[in-house]
């Protein structure tokens, strides 16, 4: 697959770090040793003291005992021995090409800058919360130096081959296995991340998971897992929700972080939403949120709150289908003027549309205009949902676990989340997702052919916002009040952003995306009021270096260098056509693993 | 019908600072066909340079006239200008200089980005530098004597000296203007390269340059209008960007985007529209909450009917 | 002879340039008639006119007995399909995709049914590939289906366009210079796929420079200058007027701005 390292080149004019490296390679010889001792330095670390008091990140104050953070460390350094290792313990068979499954060097690369960035940060952390450089103790400053030389001695290793892992024949159930594992390895890393209380141990955390995904990429793991999902998609799906599911089980009943997860299951089921508008038809709406509004707006007037307006309370599932209804119509009352708008314009557009949209639920309070939201005091007091006898507000044990208030939405929240990615992938894996990929490649040529460009436009608007209504209608009860400064145009930055920055018209970048835009903040309290400045710097840098995003579409990526033969060649290798396998008439070429 | 000529008045008055702004947005967008969403911002950054010229020069008050006209504000204004084409410039070399060619997009979302960077930098930063006013609240403006709350009475017709300011930069921000754009080599420049960049470039037009140059013109322009609005308001906020920049926005596509003219009467249409729905439209509708609804309402519609503006050209609509 | 495409009098004016003039013509059903003109004679504006790409300012287009209204969709559904002078595949998707995209108006499985994976679209899903594979083998790229269309060598991707536009079941194929760019090889391949594609019995509407392309394989050649129809007959005749000859090398045509979209400017 395309890993990092490649596509970091294709940035207009970042001369990448390969002349240089080639210059060294004279000296790979020596630098591996230099490098195992860096690596050595790195495994000795963690049995030291980083910190001489207790209170930084999760006590790194002891000698010879490790504290969980100190042996990911130990993890970290031993990833990066084996790879410098590596070389020496497998040899080519005489006689047989080798098979190259794993880069090495570029593993070795990848770990020795993981942990030296590991190490900065986790020594900036001690730094910043005990108070100078004194508090830092040897062992910090041993992992500091170990990696440090490892990273520069690395650098004098050869790039080396690409790795062959991802053609490896692997058994069908070995690749679900993995699938599975790497799925498991992501609910205890979420899990974990956020037991994390301390701000500082959370980010250290964060960047180990960073690290821990580089190298793996950079390895060649990633690609063998991608390739694996690919294959199994169905088995990489029930890993995922199975582990979703699971997660509540392992907050042992606290509120504090499943309200943070509903968060960001609200966030990114928004998201997916707004994605099929931005990735799949191609057209930037930035007054998403107000769909996300009127869906939640209309649940709170229609809810048992004493405070809504209309006095009128159907039952929820009711109350879902009018949200989505009056979010789509909404949708296509934005969508409509796309029949003559286009690009930047439509955004223009929408965005007047998002605040027209604010500022009306703003003056619907009875002075400037018919009472039915209460303007700026907006509906308080919605009461939980209660679906066929079941109680959203009130606690449950299941299997000895405690699943509170927000377990119970979040579970709510997972469905309506699964709904949207189905309908998300179903559409684009149809005439439809076909469709649009023409549309945004060419509209004009599609509409020669015959395509409904303004038809397939407006679905786009209007089923993105059926689906935010959705999820309106029951944030309104998560949120208990619904006013209007929750849906200002800030709110429809951060979903563009949150795809972008996953990667537009993917289910699993968008996912990721959002989980970090929408988690990051929640975790970094301390961080709260740079938030928004980060933000906005993150989204300059990220126009400027990676605009695919983290986890592109091949095609979306394609889109975005238009003028790279080289990358249109390795991605034209890969690329899926855009139908279902098994549709198509072919033999499900899933459980195989057999196109070395 | 005192109440229309006031209303005229005021609108134009506000219609005056919206086509300030507006300039920009078109300038730029003729140039490089980017709406540099973040134009608001440096109208904002304007507005605290004069502010911060105003602090620098020793919170000067109780000013004889001659001197507050001739040398504070004139100082402010230089202030305010220096800030914005400063930041413009570091913007478009920054951000949407490494962009072009890209997707559109990027620009966009990048602008978007920008936009939220400047405001929080200000909002954050602003304030903790010795001696200047918390910025996360509204900063009142400088108080200039002889100037601030003054006003002529015309046929019943009240005339705040912050009105006159306005118009009056108006009128000679668009002279000059004009003079720039058709009477000197970069303004030449500037016309070639917005017709046909690859061209200007091998007729040995400095392209980047002539862009730089677009930004800048605009910058300074916002910044005056970031004066006009601190003088007629009396204070200023890091907020204050977002929506004068989308009303502004709004004008430019008004008057047809691109076109320097366009920006101007869409500036003094909207004002005048704004100042009106909120007198003549009746019931609860009318009252000012409402008086953004109607602008961006106007937007839309302008953009759907009539996207080339009032004064644009239809463009050929090319297979 | 009832025509199949009937264009009457289709005028279309850009400003004061007027790029087509009272342009009349008649496709016969399973004919293939070659459009020929010098550059900016408003060849493929007519195109446009005709697809629905351009509104025109005055005149009408009759197809299978009934009036083709401006709208691009509207014209491909009622069987007008086309290729572009400058192609405009989407780069972007395979070779097969870009086919089964022409199969769109031909299909008809809506949101509901893709959501719901009902067997509609099951059905029209794997309908369709089977389609598209087929016409690509007719083109001959069945090879190539699973190439990024970017990726494909010229003459590829022209004739992965045509396979586009066949996808569409058309009666009449409007090709706008199929042979531009192909080197003698390639032309050759594309003549010979034409004659395959009339052996179908569809009608041809081809704008072409290629004159031997043209007169072998016209069954009548209309010949456009300046926006006005010089003459409409049999190759031979066509070939033989002096007036043609005299409009593309005779006296020097006027160099005026082309009107013609991307038009007819190249060399």
């Amino acid at each position: 697959m395309n890993d990092t390292g490649s596509l970091v080149t294709l940035a207009p004019d970042s001369s990448g770090p390969a002349p240089t490296g080639e210059r060294w390679i004279r000296f790979a010889k020596p630098a591996r040793w230099i490098a195992i001792a860096g690596a050595v330095g790195v495994l000795a670390a963690p049995f030291m003291a980083w910190a001489y008091r207790p209170d930084a990140l999760d006590d790194v104050s002891f000698w010879g005992e490790p504290s969980p953070l100190q042996w990911f460390a130990f993890a970290l350094g031993l990833l990066l021995l084996g790879c410098l290792v590596a070389p020496f313990v497998i040899k080519p068979r005489p006689g047989r090409r080798p098979r190259r499954l794993l880069a090495f060097n570029r593993g070795a690369k990848a770990a020795a800058s993981g942990s030296l960035v590991y190490f900065a940060v986790a020594s900036a952390a001690i730094v910043l919360e005990l108070g100078g450089l004194v508090a830092l103790e040897p062992g910090a400053w041993a992992g500091l130096a170990g990696a440090l030389v490892a990273t520069v001695a690395t650098r004098a290793l050869p790039e080396g081959h690409d790795p062959r892992l991802q053609f490896l024949n692997t058994p069908a159930w070995g690749q679900i296995l993995g699938i599975v594992g790497a799925v498991a390895l992501v609910l205890f890393a979420a899990a974990y991340g956020l037991g994390q209380d301390g701000a500082s141990t959370f980010v250290t955390f964060g960047v180990l998971c960073g690290v821990g995904v580089y190298v793996a990429a950079r390895v060649g793991v990633m690609g063998w897992l991608s390739a694996a999902a690919a294959r199994n998609r169905r088995a990489l799906v029930l890993a995922a929700f199975a582990v979703a599911f699971l997660f509540p089980m392992t907050q042992d009943g606290s509120d504090a972080n499943m309200s943070i997860a509903v968060g960001v299951l609200i966030f990114a089921a928004t998201a997916m939403g707004l994605n099929i508008v931005v990735g799949l038809a191609g057209l930037l709406d930035l007054g998403y949120i107000a769909f996300l509004g009127a869906g939640a707006f209309t649940a709170a007037i229609l809810s048992r709150s004493a405070f809504a307006t209309l006095g009128w309370s159907p039952p929820f599932p009711v109350v879902v289908l009018i949200s989505g209804t009056v979010a789509a119509i909404l949708g296509l009352i934005i969508g409509s003027p796309t029949l003559r708008v286009s690009g930047d314009y439509l955004a223009i557009v929408t965005l007047a549309f998002g605040e027209i949209f604010r500022i009306t639920m703003n003056n619907l309070d009875g002075v400037d205009g018919p009472n039915l939201t209460r303007g700026s005091n907006g509906i308080p007091a919605i009461p939980d949902l209660e679906l066929f006898g079941f109680d959203f507000g009130e606690s449950h044990m299941i299997l000895g676990v405690q699943i509170g208030r927000f377990a119970n939405y979040y579970w709510l929240m997972l469905l309506v989340l699964a709904l949207i990615i189905l309908v998300f992938t179903n559409l684009n894996h149809s005439r439809i997702g076909r469709g649009w990929v023409a549309i945004r490649e060419d509209e004009r040529a599609a509409e020669a052919m015959g395509v409904n460009v303004f038809g397939l436009k407006l679905l786009a608007f209007a089923g993105g916002a059926f689906l935010a209504g959705i999820a309106g209608a029951v944030k309104a009860h998560v949120d208990v009040s619904v006013t209007p400064d929750q849906y200002i145009f800030m709110e429809s930055a951060f979903l563009v952003a949150g795809i972008v920055l996953g990667g537009m018209g993917t289910v699993g970048g968008v996912l990721i995306g959002a989980s970090i835009l929408k988690l990051l903040p929640e975790k970094l309290r301390f961080f709260e009021d740079y938030r928004l400045l980060m933000f906005g710097v993150l989204l300059v840098v990220m126009m400027r270096f990676r605009p695919e995003g983290l986890m592109p579409d091949e095609r979306r990526q394609l889109e975005f260098h238009a003028d790279d033969d080289e990358l249109a060649e390795e991605i034209g290798e890969n690329i899926e056509a855009h139908v279902i396998p098994s549709l198509a008439g072919a033999p499900e070429p899933d459980l195989k693993g057999d196109d070395a | 019908m005192d109440l229309f000529a006031q209303q005229l008045v005021n609108g134009l008055s506000l219609g005056a600072l919206y086509a300030l702004i507006a300039v920009g947005y078109t300038v730029v967008y003729g140039i490089v066909q980017l709406i540099n969403f973040a134009h608001g911002e440096v109208f904002m950054v304007g507005a605290f340079g004069a502010y911060t010229t105003w602090i620098l020069m020793g919170s000067p008050s109780h000013l004889s006239p001659g001197f507050a006209f001739g040398v504070v504000m004139p100082a402010m204004l230089l202030g305010g200008v220096v800030a914005a084409v400063g930041t413009a410039l570091l913007m478009e070399r920054f951000a949407y200089r490494p962009l072009r060619g890209a997707p559109r997009l990027a620009p966009l979302i990048s602008a978007i980005g920008l936009s939220i960077a400047l405001q929080e930098a200000v909002r954050l930063f602003y304030g903790r530098i010795p001696g200047f006013p918390d910025s996360r609240r509204a900063i009142p403006f400088p108080v200039i004597d002889g100037f601030t709350g003054r006003s002529w009475q015309v046929a019943g017709v009240t005339i705040q000296y912050s009105t006159a300011f306005t118009l009056i930069a108006l009128l000679v921000c668009t002279t000059l203007l004009w003079w720039f754009v058709n009477r000197t080599r970069m303004g030449r420049a500037m016309q070639a390269t917005s017709q046909d960049p690859d061209t200007s470039r091998l007729m040995g037009i400095n392209v980047d340059r002539a862009i730089a140059t677009a930004f800048a013109v605009g910058a300074a322009l916002a910044a005056v209008a970031g004066m006009a609005h601190g003088l007629r308001y009396n204070n200023i906020d890091f907020q204050m960007g977002f929506m004068a920049g989308m009303k502004a926005f709004t004008a430019a596509v008004l008057g047809g985007i691109g076109n320097v003219n366009g920006a101007v009467v869409g500036g003094l249409v909207l004002g005048v529209v704004e100042a009106m729905a909120t007198t003549y439209i009746p019931g609860q509708f009318g009252s000012s909450a409402w008086k953004d609804v109607w602008a961006f309402a106007l937007l839309i519609l302008v953009l759907v009917f009539r996207p080339q503006g009032l004064l644009g050209a239809k463009a050929v609509d090319r297979a | 002879m009832t025509a199949l495409l009937s264009a009457r009098d289709v005028t279309m004016k850009f400003g004061g340039l007027t790029a087509v003039n009272q342009v009349s013509l008649d496709v016969a059903p399973g004919e293939i008639v070659g459009l020929i003109g010098p550059n900016g004679a408003g060849k493929t504006t007519f195109f446009n006119c005709l697809t629905g790409m351009y509104q025109p300012t005055s005149g009408e287009v009759e197809f299978d007995g009934q009036l083709l209204p401006p709208k691009p969709r509207r014209v491909a559904m009622a069987g007008v399909a086309r290729t572009f002078q400058n192609i405009r595949l989407f780069q972007n998707m395979t070779a097969l995709e870009n086919v089964m995209v022409g199969r769109y108006a031909r299909t008809g499985t809506n949101a509901i049914d893709a959501v719901f994976r009902l067997p509609r679209h099951r059905r029209e899903e794997t309908e369709t590939r089977r389609i598209a594979e087929e016409w690509l083998d007719f083109v001959g790229l069945g090879e190539a289906a699973d190439l990024l269309s970017r990726n494909m060598p010229y003459g590829d991707q022209r004739r992965l366009e045509i396979a586009r536009a066949l996808a569409l079941e058309p009666k009449l194929l409007l090709l706008d210079e199929p042979t531009a760019g192909m080197n003698p090889q390639e032309t050759r391949e594309a003549e010979e796929l034409i004659t395959r594609i009339r052996g179908l019995g569809m009608a041809i509407l081809v704008i072409e420079h290629d004159m031997r392309f043209i007169f072998s394989l016209c069954d009548r050649v209309a010949c456009l200058v300046r926006g006005a129809v010089l003459i409409d007959g049999a190759p031979e005749t066509v070939q033989n007027d002096p007036r043609v000859i005299e409009a593309y090398i005779g006296t020097p045509v006027d160099v005026a701005p082309s009107a013609d979209g991307e038009g007819d400017s190249d060399a």
